[in-house]
């Protein structure tokens, strides 16, 4: 927390995005020559075994020596960066990055515009939404890893005991089921956590809010509290004041029983969630469930995202080329991002995985046999394409924290919890030296 | 964790004249006092439950985990399985992570305790110009936790470019003001100014008086300082964190917490709860078998300086 207080008001108002790509067009030749060259590249990524897929990268080119370091995940990856930043050295090549911190890094003039060396190409191998994620206005700040499309993981002895049998289409049969539940069987259907800004902005997402905007310079749009967003906001704030939704901070111990021990009847959750279910509640095998969220009307196929993320070079780095193609080749190579969902169960972004009939058709027993990944990849695309972050996400969500994340867990008015972190926002932005509309 | 606050009070006795521990056990034993008694074995419950807990913990699987009492056991015994996938989980890397530590705490707490005692020493016995300054910044720099001092150090380390390498971690940890303070009370005490003036007609330098007079009177002293060190570099979380990129120069502390931020991850999570905690216990064995054989010293060491004294 320190370092990443610190370092932030060092990378504050004065820095402005330079305009200049670092390289103009990187040729064959070029590539060819720093592929061939020894060279040692450093690479911080937090995803458990990656080294199966940097060895890959280094068979294919033995020149290349990758050294793989994980630094933490999360806040304190983020804020080593911008610490051996700050410090001038010790900074790795290529970094894994969130969907949501990229343009903070790119404001900082951190980010290596991956466009110059033919990272426009990729464009089309990747689903449209995520691809908007790392492309600003042509300059592409990264290549997806990673996503996170949301749906709803609900327990199926709980729904037939309260003789729901399926899973609810809109969010109106939600909050209907969501009685039923508790008055047969105790059980919440589900929880909201307070601590995690990530899973109520999904929830935006797909509800087709804009709370955030950056046009790549310097004006933001910071739009938390529109009537929208209260509506989401009221809607929750009725279920969890009934009684029906929960209010435990996730990933703790408390939250990881409440899935295990049936105290929720469900979760609203990211394409990585159903793995990572397996591995926490595993007693609970078999009565799991996956399906997509619930909709606003009958009918619609509407989604949000929640994580996910790139891998993005630095601008620091000393061998740009070889940098990109080992990003590249993480997220390209075809064996490489089959092996990352297959094995590593990361959620693809690369439409060619998520057609690929190894990963489509694979059935789970812990969710009775479902097709569980085809169901996440056909809900990828449903995720809206524009939704955009701030350039200080840091700030953004600790703020949540202090004021929705509270009304949250205070049970509360999340409502006026809304119009507190939207002044925040602006106050910030405006602070930072930002338009803020 | 629990161990520091047990030391202070010992030490903190230790250096209280007149109270002697252990000794006179016998002659008090009528007049024990129920209330204390009580008070006491609270404290002690309130100490030892988390432990309870790691203990108890460690023996269930991620299903029992969170599905059973805290307190007892759950429906499986798994504490060997657990075991073996602490060491093999990452291809063994908790060994490697144990030793580094092992190296870290073991370094940093010979060097601390020998540089202290020296310092101590110094203030106690010798009067020279400044000296009284300077053991004002020592007290001074006992109020300013080491946290605080965490990026200006990192700073410095990366300009020396020493960052990412075990000495950033083991030069910091050198520098103990508090072991500076507590031995310069020490031997301010346990040092007769008359043993050193005898020292010094019988024609002993400076330096030989230290090493064989001052250090052997010193013995209880040093083995208080060198314990305080040991567990605070032992359990160093910040320091390491920010000074280190390698998994494989990790100490124990950052490692494991790396693998707990790994069970969260989202994608590409794994569930390694129970390796956390079985990984936990285990990294606080060495350190209460240090403390039990240390022991013996402390009250060896008492009972020697009781009698010279």
């Amino acid at each position: 927390m320190l370092a990443g207080a610190m370092v932030l008001t060092g990378c504050g108002a004065g820095a402005s995005p330079s305009s200049s790509p670092s390289a103009s067009a990187v040729s064959q030749a070029d590539i060819d020559k720093a592929m061939q060259t020894p060279t040692t590249l450093t690479f911080w990524s937090w995803t458990p075994k990656m080294q199966d897929e940097v060895d890959l990268f280094e068979k294919k080119y033995p020149a290349i020596k990758v050294n793989l370091q994980n630094v933490g995940q999360g806040a304190p990856h983020y804020a080593k960066i911008r610490t051996a930043l700050k410090a001038g050295q010790g900074a790795p090549d290529v970094v894994q990055m969130e969907y949501q911190e990229t343009s903070s890094f790119a404001l900082t003039d951190s980010l290596l515009d991956l466009a110059p060396y033919g990272a426009g190409d990729l464009k089309g191998d990747y689903v449209p939404w995520v691809w908007n994620q790392v492309d600003q206005g042509g300059k592409v700040y990264g290549i997806p890893q990673d996503s996170g499309p949301m749906g709803n993981l609900y327990r199926t002895d709980l729904f037939a005991k309260s003789g729901i049998t399926n899973a609810p289409a809109t969010w109106d049969e939600y909050a209907k089921d969501a009685q039923a539940v508790k008055s047969s069987t105790g059980a919440y259907m589900s929880n909201l956590a307070p601590n995690d800004p990530g899973q109520l902005m999904g929830l935006f997402w797909q509800a087709g809010l804009k709370p955030f905007g950056y046009d790549g310079n310097k004006t933001v749009t910071v739009n938390v509290a529109s009537p929208q967003a209260k509506n989401v906001a009221a809607y929750w704030q009725k279920l969890i004041q009934g009684g029906l939704v929960s209010v435990d901070p996730d990933f703790t111990d408390q939250w990881y029983q409440g899935l295990a021990n049936g105290k929720y009847a469900g979760w609203l959750t990211a394409a990585w969630g159903p793995v990572f279910l397996q591995g926490t509640a595993a007693s609970t095998a078999g009565k799991w469930n996956a399906a997509q969220l619930p909709q606003q009307n009958a009918g619609e196929q509407k989604a949000g995202n929640w994580g996910g993320s790139a891998d993005a070079v630095l601008k620091t780095t000393k061998n740009p080329i070889a940098a990109y193609e080992l990003a590249k080749f993480i997220n390209n190579d075809a064996t490489s991002t089959n092996q990352l969902a297959t094995k590593q169960f990361l959620f693809p972004t690369d439409t060619t995985v998520l057609k690929d009939p190894s990963f489509v058709d694979q059935k789970s027993d812990f969710y009775g046999g479902q097709q569980v990944n085809k169901l996440f990849a056909g809900i990828s695309n449903n995720v809206d394409t524009t939704f955009q972050w701030l350039p200080y996400m840091d700030y953004a969500y600790s703020s949540f924290n202090d004021t929705v994340g509270k009304a949250i867990a205070d049970k509360s008015d999340i409502s006026a919890s809304l119009d507190a972190w939207q002044k925040e926002l602006k106050d910030y932005g405006t602070q930072q030296g930002f338009t803020v509309q | 964790m629990s161990a520091i606050p047990a030391t202070r009070t010992r030490a903190e006795r230790r250096t209280t004249p007149g109270v002697r521990i252990g000794r006179r056990r016998k002659g008090r034993e009528e007049r024990r006092s129920s209330l204390l008694t009580l008070l006491l074995w609270v404290c002690g419950l309130y100490f030892a439950f988390p432990l309870v807990w790691l203990v108890v913990a460690s023996t269930k699987d991620n299903a029992d985990l969170f599905t059973s009492f805290g307190l007892w056991f759950g429906k499986r015994f798994s504490l060997f399985d657990n075991l073996a996938t602490v060491f093999s989980t990452q291809n063994g890397i908790y060994l490697h992570w144990a030793l580094n530590t092992v190296l870290y705490a073991g370094v940093s707490a010979v060097g601390a305790s020998l540089l202290a005692t020296m310092a101590g020493y110094a203030f106690a016995k010798y009067d020279f110009p400044g000296g009284r300054a300077l053991f004002s910044v020592t007290l001074g720099a006992i109020m300013i936790p080491l946290t605080a001092l965490a990026i200006p150090t990192y700073l410095l380390f990366s300009s020396a470019g020493l960052t990412n390498t075990p000495s950033a971690i083991i030069l910091p940890s050198l520098v103990s003001p508090f072991g500076v303070f507590l031995m310069r009370v020490y031997a301010a005490d346990a040092i007769p100014d008359s043993l050193i003036e005898a020292a010094r007609m019988d024609g002993a330098g400076e330096w030989r008086i230290f090493w064989q007079v001052g250090l052997r009177l010193l013995g209880p002293g040093v083995v208080t300082v060198f314990l305080f060190a040991l567990v605070a570099t032992w359990s160093n979380y910040f320091l390491p964190l920010i000074m280190l990129n390698s998994s494989g120069l990790y100490p124990l502390t950052v490692g494991l917490a790396q693998q707990q931020a790994a069970s969260a991850a989202g994608g590409g999570a794994q569930a390694l709860f129970s390796t956390v905690i079985t990984g936990s216990v285990v990294s606080v064995v060495p350190l209460i078998l240090c403390f039990l054989y240390l022991q013996r010293y402390w009250q060896t060491g008492l009972a020697t300086g009781s009698t010279k004294g």
